[in-house]
């Protein structure tokens, strides 16, 4: 079988299983899992065959139904792409093998044939919009997302996801009809809607029509920014991410939010291009941005008593150092950028699923509470310790190594100032993190001896935890396992133009 | 300065979507009440259909039907409307989306309008 259609496969699996969970007559159970949860490793088996094609052999484009390119939709599998997939399919296999247990006590078991047929099109538009090589596409892919992403926050009843949810998809409608304005100023300034033939017919034109790429510009950021929830247009984020089920909030914080970035990436650098991209100057606006969103967000957490609300203002605050590395516009600042998404996806899924797994045993959401929680559930707290010294950046985790890289990057774009910046971001990290930790391990709670117990968790919520964490410290003591092939994805972004 | 009339009349259907836009835009950030929203978001996404059908006008050209009998030469492009045709499937799913939560926060608030709903959660979050 040859694996050049691998990518379509994916996204074929994915569709129909997701269309045909509602056929299912069974009440849901064991059956059911075993059968998703095949699907979903044969996707990811495929993903990494793709990966490793990719790698040996040559990154290519697959054009549907061999129509050539600006007429048909084309997929772009390079190792980018080829990377992302395999990210996405690793996390959402983990997280999706926690929810078995998990989102029996969130939802009830009528819904979850319901819960399961959202994930599995989040999944398959996530991969969409990483592979898609086409504006419209994009956008297309993008509404799929944006839908499912409130959906399965909306499917916990309770009042106040339902507030959430609204305010979520009401952000969301008003950012993705930004983006289709800037797709349509981008369409009528250069008349195609695949990625590559814009950059060509831009990097000629843009000197006459730098106003209209500008608004542009604008109004795609603006919308993506919403989005991905950068400062001053987060506000809906630590609602949605903190009321949803468990699951759904590892999947959001650590996956759907990156999908956005990407959008971003491929929208600076490989639709716009490099040099005109710094040229009208937005690059620098993303940086006051971003550096906003590293502060604000770690203030805003230090006043959250509730450990998901915590969780979800800190993402706000590491989509800032993306956004940073990503404005650099140098390679050094992009591949930090790239880093951090996966060292992040896998970090913040660690947290949410332990702190998830604090609510399943205990029912306790205040960080005040948690004093001596450590010795009845060591393990879940082991996991949640990996993931906040990955957030401080403590050597030897993932985040060490992503702010390690994004350091040397502000420091070569000769932007010392930056770097305190990243120093103080990680400092209110360290202020706002460590107390749960402290409090966890070395506190007595009135009336419980410190007796060390074993986690009385289902196993499968146990092994999915720690197969999170440990791939954190995978990455954090061998980054060059990611960062190889980070950089040799980058040279496709930025400095040349697209060699396919 | 003398104002170029023909300049406005000639783009007036882009000048009409710049303004519809801003017009949902205000409707969405100014009403309390959600339905008005939606019908502000609504008008947004009007606005961009309008603005880009009107991409693809060509003045003076007929639908891009090929008929050798009439020799015509120029057509509209057909590409935008194609493209809209999709932007307004995704607008109604967001639509009824959108109206089926707001079913179900007055179902669990008793009111639609925003400004009660935070009332009542501020009370909620009190005791």
């Amino acid at each position: 079988m040859s694996s050049l259609h691998f990518p379509v496969y994916i996204l074929m699996l994915l569709l129909a299983f997701a269309v045909t969970i509602p056929l299912h007559k069974k009440p849901y159970g064991r059956k059911f899992q075993v059968l998703m949860l095949s699907v979903l490793g044969v996707s990811w088996v495929m993903a990494l065959l793709e990966l490793l094609k990719v790698l040996w052999d040559a990154p290519y484009s697959y054009t549907f139904g061999n129509y050539e390119r600006g007429i048909g939709i084309e997929f772009l599998v390079d190792e980018f792409s080829a990377l992302m997939t395999l990210v996405v399919l690793t996390l959402s296999v983990l997280i999706i093998i926690y929810a078995l247990r998990d989102l029996e006590h969130e939802i009830e078991s009528s819904r979850m044939y319901s819960y399961f047929t959202l994930v599995f099109l989040m999944i398959f538009s996530m991969i969409g919009m990483i592979f898609t090589n086409d504006m419209f596409n994009l956008y297309v892919f993008m509404e799929i997302l944006s839908l499912t992403s409130v959906a399965i926050i909306a499917i916990k009843k309770k009042k106040d996801t339902l507030m959430a949810s609204m305010k979520y998809l009401m952000m969301g409608a008003i950012a993705s009809v930004t983006i289709l304005m800037g797709i349509a100023l981008i369409y009528m300034v250069t008349g195609a809607l695949n990625m590559s033939e814009i950059n060509l017919e831009i990097s000629r034109v843009w000197a006459l029509y730098p106003r209209n790429i500008l608004l542009a510009m604008g109004f795609m950021l603006t919308g993506f920014g919403i989005k991905a929830a950068i400062f001053p247009l987060h506000n809906w984020l630590p609602d949605a991410h903190s009321s949803a089920p468990t699951p759904s909030s590892a999947l959001l914080s650590g996956l759907v939010v990156k999908a956005y970035v990407f959008a971003i990436a491929k929208i600076m650098y490989r639709v716009i291009g490099e040099n005109i991209s710094v040229n009208i100057g937005i690059t620098n606006y993303i940086i006051i941005f971003a550096v906003m969103s590293m502060i604000m967000g770690s203030v805003f957490a230090l006043t959250q008593r509730d450990i998901k609300r915590r969780l979800a203002y800190s993402s706000v605050s590491q989509i800032g150092y993306i956004f940073l590395g990503l404005a650099l516009a140098s390679e050094l600042g992009f591949s930090a950028a790239l880093f951090h998404v996966i060292s992040h996806a896998f970090m913040k899924s660690a947290l949410f699923l332990s702190a998830g797994a604090i609510i399943y045993k205990t029912g306790i959401r205040d960080v005040k509470k948690l004093d001596g929680i450590g010795y009845e559930m060591p393990i879940t707290m082991t996991v949640f310790s990996v993931g906040v010294l990955g957030m401080i950046g403590i050597p030897g985790t993932s985040g060490f190594m992503s702010k390690w890289y994004l350091g040397l990057a502000v420091l070569d774009a000769g932007h010392p100032e930056l770097l305190a910046v990243i120093l103080i971001s990680s400092f209110l990290n360290a202020l706002y993190y460590l107390p749960i930790i402290i409090s966890a391990f070395l506190r007595e709670r009135p009336g419980k001896p410190l007796v060390m117990h074993r986690d009385k968790l289902p196993r499968t919520m146990k092994v999915s935890m720690v197969i999170v964490a440990l791939g954190s410290i995978l990455i954090g003591l061998f980054p060059h396992l990611v960062m190889d092939i980070i950089q040799r994805a980058v040279p496709t972004f930025i400095g040349i133009n697209l060699g396919l | 300065m003398k104002l170029d009339l023909s300049l406005i009349a000639n783009n007036i259907n882009y000048i009409g979507a710049m303004v519809l836009f801003i017009i949902g835009l205000y409707t969405v950030l100014t009403h309390s009440n959600l339905i008005k929203k939606i019908i502000g978001i609504n008008i947004m996404e009007t606005s961009i259909f309008l603005f880009f059908v009107s991409i693809g006008y060509v003045k003076g050209a007929v639908a891009p039907i090929l008929d050798p009998s009439t020799g015509e030469k120029i057509f509209v492009n057909p590409l935008p409307a194609a493209m809209i045709l999709t932007g307004i499937v995704v607008a109604v799913s967001i639509t009824a989306f959108s109206l089926s939560i707001i079913i179900k926060i007055h179902e669990a608030y008793g009111t639609i309008e925003l400004d009660e709903i935070m009332k009542i959660r501020s009370v909620e979050v009190d005791e």
